[in-house]
């Protein structure tokens, strides 16, 4: 159980996840002050909750903002996906400026005692014979340019938490998807026709954001001192999507990938080289020691988390109160 | 008469309405409308019925010693295998059919289009780790000894592999298989737990249990013999009982 009168903040508050474990943090008995950091403001409302608007470049501000506050815990969710609000290098650029900033600021705050950091089972890689479904121990061997950034994250932190002396947990998701979540994966496998690689189809996990902005409450709870695997039970390939999705599945076999990514980022959903290797590759992950290490583990299985992805609305069209014309 | 006439009946008869319930419950299994979906390792479980309705075509295959396998645990069961027989893959389908819940075997490769239809029927990198972590999670895997020409050999057994399931706290379980190349019957005998030696702290422990695996399986092809074609064949001193 947590001590009472504790001070957490949030890093990349503004963005759907971190509104959500804004949110749910503001439930807990043992959260005193919460604030948070971020370029956008948040996407609900928050009753206790302080945010600050700033560029993850403002390094002065950030410096400032954060040892005044002098958090107990800090939860870095300042991260970017590539493509899914910046492309690859703005958010390669972005990540690590807010890592660099954020993370070098929380320690020099004497009252520091744990950090959280988002990663993802992307930073295992999936190169050839690497093991289908790694656990925690599995050996760091990104091979997307997203995992190489979650590994530079988790390294970073790891180091800084041995220089000060305080907890790094580092939380590890499958692809997260949610009705206000910009992921690249999810925008893909909405598109009408979706192409799938037809000689492989492997089978990949996902996670549903309110699953991950539970797990982020736990493990700053019980300032978690390890990674850990966050994956929903259960796995899907790309056709099995498509076909529960009711979309129209395009078989490619190799080379006309090329073509399909052209016309996809036409189409508006630009595909990253991870979300591309998930389609050729797969991205699974041993999630077994959620439950025993949190408390909590997801508890929508990715087949429910894909079928929700096709059942929210695109537009929710709201009609005029009052005809003006 | 009616009685009669279905107690007295032909061969041809019988391998009709063999055959036909077969290609019944194939053509079920195949229009049936799938799940869409496949377990925490890849495991399709539409596919693997297709599979199976469709090998049965082919082989009729007996289990016996199923039931001293766990019935939620993982253990590891360690067959013997002909060269080209595709041994533990009908292994981990039949023993599947017998208790039924998924078993898993080891030996995909990595490589498309192989290895992910391998993985939709159940089939795992052969990695110590990835043996292991399936283990963990209470799954049942059938694992291969290296393939022999001969029917009634066992060959070598990978001691690193064997290796997983000390480090899983799995039980070890060794099983013989046996098939007529000319006759649909073929069988699967699992034996009685092999314990590694519990006074051993290092890797003497998997190297020395992957022995009475071996001998262990040995034991069982022993017992299994009969005929190997089915054909005047295996009283020649080339294979089956007459081989040194």
């Amino acid at each position: 159980m947590a001590v009472v009168g504790q001070r957490v903040l949030i890093s990349g508050m503004g963005g759907e996840i971190g509104s959500r474990v804004a949110s749910l943090l503001e439930n807990e008995p043992w959260v005193e002050s919460l604030e948070g950091i971020d370029g956008d403001p948040p996407r609900r409302r928050l009753r206790r909750a302080v945010y600050h608007r700033i560029v993850p470049g403002d390094h002065d501000r950030i410096v400032d903002v954060v040892t005044r506050f002098d958090p107990h815990v800090l939860i870095h969710l300042a991260v970017w996906e590539p493509h899914s609000r910046a492309n690859p290098d703005r958010a390669r650029l972005l990540t690590d400026d807010a890592a660099t900033s954020i993370l070098g600021a929380a320690a020099e705050c004497r009252s520091l005692e744990s950090i959280v950091v988002r990663s993802g089972i992307e930073i295992y890689g999936r190169s050839r014979g690497s093991v289908t479904r790694p656990d925690e121990s599995a050996r760091i061997d990104p091979t997307s340019g997203f995992g190489k950034m979650l590994a530079g994250i988790e390294s970073t932190a790891t180091t800084i938490g041995e220089r000060i002396g305080v907890a790094v947990g580092a939380l590890r998701f499958a692809p997260v998807i949610g009705p206000h979540v910009p992921s690249p994966l999810g925008r893909y496998l909405r598109m009408s026709a979706v192409p799938f690689s037809a000689l492989a189809d492997p089978p990949f996990a996902v996670v549903q954001e309110i699953d991950v902005a539970a797990a982020f409450v736990a493990a700053a709870r019980l300032r978690l001192a390890e990674p850990i695997n966050v994956v929903a039970p259960g796995a899907i390939t790309a056709f099995h999507a498509i076909r529960r999705g009711r979309r129209l599945p395009v078989p490619l076999l190799g080379p006309d990938w090329a073509i399909a990514r052209g016309l996809s980022y036409l189409a508006g959903a630009p595909i990253p080289d991870h979300v591309l290797e998930l389609m050729h590759r797969g991205r699974l992950a041993d999630g077994g020691r959620a439950m025993e290490v949190l408390g909590v583990a997801p508890t929508n299985t990715t087949s429910e988390v894909i079928d929700k992805l096709y059942s929210w609305p695109s537009v929710v069209h709201t009609p005029a109160r009052v005809a003006v014309a | 008469m009616d009685r009669l006439a279905d107690v007295v009946s032909l061969p041809a008869r019988r391998a009709a309405s063999t055959l036909a319930a077969g290609a019944r419950s194939t053509f079920d299994n195949v229009v049936d409308s799938s799940l869409h979906m496949v377990d925490d390792w890849g495991r399709d479980p539409d596919f693997v019925a297709r599979v199976w309705s469709m090998s049965r075509l082919r082989w009729n295959v007996a289990v016996n010693g199923h039931r001293r396998l766990p019935k939620r645990a993982g253990a590891l069961i360690v067959v013997s295998a002909r060269r080209f027989a595709l041994a533990p893959v009908f292994a981990a389908l039949s023993i599947g059919g017998a208790v039924g819940r998924p078993v898993r075997f080891v030996g995909r490769p990595d490589i498309a289009p192989i290895g992910p239809v391998m993985q939709r029927l159940g089939g795992l990198l052969p990695r110590a780790d990835e043996i292991a972590g399936a283990l963990r999670a209470g799954q049942l895997v059938v694992m291969g000894a290296d393939a022999t020409m001969h029917p009634r050999a066992v060959g070598h057994i990978d001691h690193r592999l064997v290796g997983a399931a000390v480090a899983a706290g799995a039980k070890v379980f060794p099983a013989a298989t046996a098939s007529a190349p000319f006759l649909r019957s073929a069988r699967v005998e699992i034996g009685s737990e092999v314990r590694a030696d519990r006074g051993r702290r290092g890797p003497l422990a998997e190297l020395e249990l992957a022995d009475a695996l071996e001998s262990a399986i040995q034991r069982l092809l022993d017992e299994l013999g009969g005929p190997v074609t089915g054909t005047p064949l295996d009283w020649l001193p080339l294979s089956g009982m007459g081989a040194g």
